[in-house]
């Protein structure tokens, strides 16, 4: 045996399986998208089962693109979605570690608490938040407005005072059920899963950060904004990127919190939409699987050209 | 740091405290999970009990007849135990060429394992349940369960191993050839000794990412091999009136995670950046 066959054999099953994982179902799905392919037409039951002979070219891209009004709906609710999570999950991230980044009684604790939203598992996230908080009658929400409103009820009964409170209205609680909404809600909750992500790889981050250059700028007289604007933020470019590429890849296909809270309601990403077209029509749901691949990769090759090199270093 | 501390005395009480603030609030839900499964479904949705209550282990008690929970809890555990085992035993091989044997390709295939990962599941959705239902016949079986949540992780299993075993110097490994050690030994007594807390921490994280997925194993299961994401997404409607027991099989199923995530928090930075931050 050569030097080079065994290293090589020892990488085989690695490959072979991951190699298996992604082509097979990806050319299934790209043959499902040119054919007409209905799992419940009793008129025409040929479409029922796949087959060449029902081949319809560019059909269903075409019927995805112009003819199912979701379709945009979707894209532009997945791209929504992410860019919301990314921007507060950056900035809060960026806020908190740094906070946290100093030294104080009980900072085990507090790194701790703040890590813990991250192992919590999606679907109880979102079970959680959608019901014990977000809900408008029984949830935290509906319970701290009606107390806020009987508050005010109450200060309506004052004598000079009550004039004032009184010209307020009535406050009524946010549904988050409803279709635009429930997209506020699934971007609450991500938010509040993935801010610890970011937090722990800012605050790994900050601490290989130069003191001695920081403490030369305090010397110089530069106030703290310059400090974090000049040294600090240069030196978490790097992380700031890979944390946008890997919530990217997470929340792209962010599937188990908008089928828990926006079921049914109108409100859907590209993933949910998918589903909706597996209980029919698997040309549609192919044809937009293959956008969606084709939006992950355009996301995925731009961030990779961000990060790619710095990964390897 | 020290620079930084001595600010003012105003920022040296302000700044602990907000921070404890946003952490406390942080993990207020998960504190109000844990708080909410010591009521009775009755209390929990009465504002008068919301902070005072008397406090009940009933939840718990009937977690098995209110949602059969262990049969949920086993299921994950089986499908992420022998998932974490299967992609240990395929990436370890695997990294240790990468990191001591690296090729001109090997930069290449890491990259080309990373990409893998950003295909969107819900894009080979249909395929998948066609395949194992019609074809393969191992719908909602626990050996697919195992095998599609390895495989998901595969490239983060890799990725990991191969930061920590490059770690080990080279000197080490090519000393042991010259003394005839064979490859197996190679791996068994001396790498794997030598990165024991890399490749514990490699098979905690995956073991976590197992426990908690939620695409595969709702879509591809019914009963049989259905794991805790499942149960829990089955009870997705507007529960108001169950959210005692609701809460308590959350808890029963994010609270072992959430502990085991604890020990893992420095790892997890390595693992989720594929080395790049550490």
């Amino acid at each position: 045996m050569s030097k080079r066959t065994l290293p090589r054999l020892l990488q085989t099953p690695a490959v072979i399986l991951l190699l298996l994982w992604m082509l097979i179902p990806l050319s299934m799905t790209l043959y499902f998208s040119f054919i007409r392919y209905v799992l419940n037409n009793l008129r025409r039951p040929e479409w029922t089962t796949p087959s060449f002979s029902n081949w319809r070219g560019f059909g269903n891209y075409e019927y995805v693109l112009f003819s199912a009004k979701d379709f945009w709906l979707a894209v532009q609710n997945s791209l929504f979605i992410v860019v919301c999570i990314l921007i507060f999950t950056v900035i809060l991230g960026l806020a908190l570690a740094i906070l946290v980044n100093r030294t104080f009684p009980g900072r085990g604790i507090v790194r701790v608490l703040l890590i813990s939203p991250f192992f919590v598992m999606p679907a109880v996230n979102a079970v959680l938040w959608i019901n014990m908080i977000l809900d408008p009658v029984l949830g935290l929400n509906g319970l701290a407005v009606e107390g806020i409103n009987h508050v005010i009820n109450g200060l309506r009964e004052f004598p000079v005072l009550g004039a004032f409170f009184s010209m307020w209205p009535e406050l009524v609680p946010v549904s988050f059920r409803a279709t635009q909404t429930s997209a506020y809600a699934v971007i609450i909750m991500v938010t509040w899963q993935w801010t610890p992500f970011a937090v722990l790889i800012f605050m790994t981050s900050l601490q290989s950060e130069d003191e001695q250059q920081k403490e030369a700028a305090i010397l110089d007289g530069a106030n703290a904004w310059s400090r974090f604007r000049n040294l600090t933020l240069p030196h978490l470019a790097r992380p700031i990127a890979i944390v946008v590429m890997i919530q990217s890849i997470f929340h792209l296909s962010l599937y188990a919190e908008i089928e828990i809270v926006s079921r049914g309601n109108g409100n859907k990403n590209l993933p949910y939409l998918i589903g909706e077209f597996t209980s029919n029509n698997i040309g549609a749901a192919s044809a937009t699987g293959i956008f969606a691949v084709i939006l992950a990769n355009i996301v995925a090759i731009f961030l990779l050209r961000m990060v790619g090199k710095s990964l390897m270093d | 740091m020290a620079a930084v501390a001595q600010t003012s005395r105003f920022g040296n009480i302000f700044w602990p405290v907000l921070a404890w603030v946003v952490a406390l609030i942080f993990f207020f839900p998960i504190f109000w999970m844990v708080f909410t499964s010591f009521k009775t479904d009755a209390d929990a949705v009465k504002p008068e009990y919301l902070f005072f209550f008397k406090p009940t282990l009933e939840n718990y008690t009937n977690m098995t007849e209110n949602y059969d929970y262990w049969r949920f809890a086993i299921n994950s555990a089986i499908t992420a135990t022998f998932a974490t085992l299967f992609a240990l035993v395929v990436s370890i091989p695997c990294a240790y060429a990468m990191a001591f044997n690296p090729s001109r390709h090997t930069k290449d295939i890491l990259i080309w394992m990373l990409s893998t990962k950003m295909l969107p599941a819900a894009a080979v959705l249909y395929p998948m349940t066609f395949l194992t239902k019609n074809f393969l016949a191992i719908y909602d079986t626990h050996f697919l369960i195992i095998l599609v949540l390895s495989l998901i992780n595969l490239p983060i299993v890799i990725w990991m191993l191969f930061t920590y075993f490059k770690e080990i110097p080279k000197e080490i490994i090519e000393a042991s050839k010259m003394d005839g050690v064979t490859t197996w030994g190679e791996i068994k007594d001396i790498l794997i000794p030598l990165a024991w807390g890399g490749v514990a921490s490699t098979a905690l994280l995956c073991f976590i990412f197992c426990w908690n997925e939620a695409y595969w194993t709702v879509r591809l299961t019914t009963t049989e091999a259905a794991t805790l994401s499942k149960l829990i997404e089955g009870n997705r409607a507007p529960e108001g009136l169950f959210f005692g027991r609701l809460s308590a099989v959350s808890t029963a199923a994010v609270g072992p995670i959430v502990v085991l995530g604890w020990f893992c928090q420095k790892q997890l930075v390595r693992g989720l950046t594929f080395g790049a931050v550490k």
